[in-house]
């Protein structure tokens, strides 16, 4: 059973097609990414699940139901910019958006999540007291304090520093666990690779990828060539077949040309310099986001 | 409309516990009571300095008397009779030969003398002021000083110069004064109120004398506080709205409720406010004024019509401002909106003294039944002494029902579209777009 199901959706603003005829499911339990560039249409697409906008053209079901009016109690929301009351206690602002939700044992999941986020300490002091990152992790419990079938995540992790980051992650991945589907839209490639079951990207409105990471990764075949030599760059620029070059240092990756045969690049590598150490690789998430958002001939040129 | 209610409550909730809330709630009615009082304390505070006055009397019959009746006048009233402080200004009156063939060139000199603080003022007394049938271009009296609209001097003047004239009348006509001494003897017209009939006993209650206080104080201080209520429960909402989109708070509401629910939770916070604040100054009032033995002023049959337009009050203009709040990005669109969307409260403060003075008007009438200004001026004439016709607040009702009903509509389609619109400034054309087509 799918918890989200966009038809056909489409959302103009004035001028501007924010969506385009966009048709997704989203199954239950899954966590499901979205990428894509800003201003791509993933928050509208978000909005629109949320019933915040409506959609011009297109159907969306949430928990197999056509949404019209009602924002529905079991989803939980948490939008890119964060927003709580300044001048409520932590304690209070939890409460409020419980009770909103018409949550049960409110208190109970007050207690539970302010000492898994160690945050009890803060429980009576203003949100104004908090650091930014306190504050996002308040916004989390606030978003999954009525325990959600179905939370919806714009951006978590932006601004987070690595351990704050870790929390939220094991906490949506514990929430998975748990039955809850989770939709979060991120713009760090490597969070999505790795919590994902699924991956959804838009680009100028348009659905360019959807599906498993196997799957997406399987349609752009094994051309990098990730390798670490003696020598630098320079031996790579003459090489037959190298589309493009990604210098990271220690390691060069390469995009190998279509029809080009990885064992040939070897070769010639191999009588130019000595190898360390070498891997024939799908390309990564990020790798395939940037082919994607990125012209060929403008990747070039900055190649 | 749980919903509604959770957002209505914790609004309220911020509001009412601050130290604002309470500190302006005892304030408002300090400063506004204040400035009547101020009024009222300040109306005595004279300029004392003694006023000189030439006269140019073209008669040669009035001036002198003048002189006397100024005299009369500074013996009895310029000295406070127990403390024998001085309270009020002597006038002190000099006769100036009239110039006859440089009379503007005298005048010109006179003024310069009031420019440069020689003299107060000069009045000049033309020569038919007696009798101006004959000459009515001669009979003029004129009252020369730098602010003689409001001068207490030439209203005091008025009296002892038609006196005169009345006693050179007299005998011009060959009657004594002594014959017609009451010609002297002003009577004061008394404002009374209405007779009645006891309905149970049948017996005619005589007419009360109208009391200032009641014909007054009581629409002024009814009209005051629901402007009040207004300013605590209603304005603040454009701000307040304003304030939770720019945080962001207002789209994570909005990921559980509708934004007419968000709309309308706001709405009620400002009603509940409103209710507070006014149910505390009427119980406080109707407390003092008891104890101070006026309890029979206290309008009670105004009070539930009261309530009933102070509630629809805040929704029909709580809508409309939380509508344009949403459509503010920052302080300053907030700010530069606030003018124009208190302007309908502000409107009937400034003809209150017009409505107040002639109640039952078409003018009053037709401005009170105007569904915006109906809730304010309504009670303005209903609190004074001889009400409205009984139909009156009942089609008013009807019409702030149906407007407001239009109101929070409009408001509502305003807030929906704006509270997630961000970047664009609240151009009335946008305004008007969102309210249209939602």
């Amino acid at each position: 059973m799918n918890s989200v199901e966009l038809e056909n959706v489409t959302k103009t603003f004035r001028d501007v097609v924010a969506v385009n005829d966009l048709s997704l499911n989203v199954p239950q339990g899954c966590v499901y990414g979205f990428i894509g560039p800003n201003g791509s249409g993933k928050t509208t697409t978000l909005r629109m699940i949320m019933n915040i906008f409506y959609p011009d053209n297109g159907l969306i079901r949430v928990f197999g139901e056509k949404l019209h009016g009602a924002c529905t109690d079991r989803i939980g929301y948490m939008p890119e910019e964060r927003g709580l009351y300044k001048n409520m206690k932590v304690k209070e602002v939890l409460q409020f958006y419980g009770n909103l939700k018409n949550g049960k044992n409110i208190a109970k999941e007050i207690d539970y999540w302010l000492k898994k986020f160690d945050l009890h300490p803060w429980a009576s002091k203003k949100i104004e007291t908090l650091s930014k990152g306190m504050s996002q992790k308040v916004q989390f419990i606030a978003t999954i304090i009525s325990r959600p079938e179905l939370v919806i995540l714009d951006e978590p992790f932006t601004g987070l520093d690595p351990v704050n980051a870790d929390i939220i992650k094991d906490a949506v991945l514990d929430l998975q666990k748990q039955g809850t589907t989770i939709i979060f839209s991120t713009h760090d490639m490597n969070m999505a690779e790795k919590m994902c079951d699924f991956i959804f990207m838009i680009f100028n409105g348009k659905k360019v990828l959807d599906g498993t990471l196997e799957n997406i990764q399987d349609k752009y075949s094994s051309d990098t060539l990730r390798i670490r030599c003696d020598d630098g760059s320079a031996i790579f620029s003459e090489l037959q077949g190298v589309e493009k070059i990604n210098n990271f240092g220690h390691m060069h990756e390469l995009r190998l040309s279509k029809n080009s045969d990885p064992q040939k690049v070897l070769a010639e590598i191999i009588s130019k310099t000595r190898i360390q150490s070498f891997e024939i690789a799908k390309p990564s998430l990020h790798n395939i986001f940037v082919r994607i958002v990125r012209p060929e001939g403008k990747e070039d040129n900055d190649a | 409309m749980r919903k509604t209610l959770q957002i209505a409550l914790r609004d309220y909730k911020a509001a009412v516990k601050t130290k604002g809330f309470i500190i302006g709630l005892v304030l408002a009615p300090i400063f506004m009571g204040g400035g009547f009082l101020g009024i009222l304390l300040l109306k005595d505070q004279v300029d004392t300095t003694d006023k000189k006055i030439s006269v140019i009397d073209h008669t040669g019959v009035i001036a002198q008397e003048l002189i006397v009746a100024a005299e009369e006048r500074n013996a009895a009233e310029v000295y406070d009779k127990t403390s024998e402080e001085k309270i009020k200004p002597a006038y002190l009156i000099e006769l100036v030969v009239p110039d006859t063939s440089q009379l503007k060139a005298q005048r010109l000199d006179l003024s310069n003398k009031i420019r440069s603080n020689q003299l107060y003022a000069f009045l000049e007394i033309g020569p038919a002021v007696i009798h101006p049938e004959q000459n009515s271009e001669a009979a003029y009296i004129n009252y020369h000083s730098e602010k003689s609209a409001l001068d207490d001097l030439r209203r005091w003047i008025v009296w002892p110069i038609n006196n005169q004239l009345r006693r050179l009348r007299l005998a011009d006509a060959g009657i004594a004064e002594s014959q017609v001494k009451d010609l002297f003897h002003w009577v004061s017209v008394e404002g009374m109120g209405l007779v009645s009939q006891d309905v149970e006993t049948g017996k005619v209650e005589d007419a009360r004398k109208s009391n200032e206080a009641e014909a007054v104080a009581i629409p002024i201080v009814m009209l005051f506080m629901m402007f009040l209520m207004m300013m605590m429960g209603a304005v603040p909402l454009l701000t307040a709205v304003m304030e939770e989109k720019s945080m962001r708070i207002a789209e994570v509401i909005l990921g559980s409720v509708r934004p007419f629910q968000f709309m309308m939770g706001k709405v009620l916070s400002g009603v509940g406010i409103s209710l507070t604040g006014s149910a505390i100054y009427i119980l406080a009032g109707i407390y003092v004024i008891s104890q101070m033995g006026l309890g029979e002023f206290i309008p009670y049959h105004i009070i539930p019509w009261f309530f009933i337009f102070m509630l629809l009050n805040i929704f029909m203009f709580g809508s409309i401002l939380a509508g344009l709040g949403a459509t503010c990005n920052d302080a300053k669109d907030a700010q530069s909106l606030s003018f124009p969307a208190m302007l309908p409260m502000l409107l009937p403060m400034f003809i209150l003294f017009p409505v107040l003075k002639e109640p039952l008007s078409a003018f009053s009438t037709w401005l009170s039944l105007f569904p915006p200004f109906t809730p304010m001026l309504m009670i303005l004439r209903q609190s004074t002494p001889g009400g409205v016709p009984d139909w009156q607040p009942w089609l008013g009702l009807f019409g702030v029902v149906t407007f407001t009903v239009l109101a929070v509509w409009v408001g509502g389609r305003i807030f929906r579209v704006g509270i997630l619109m961000q970047g664009q400034p609240p151009k009335l054309a946008n305004i008007v777009r969102w309210a249209i087509k939602g």
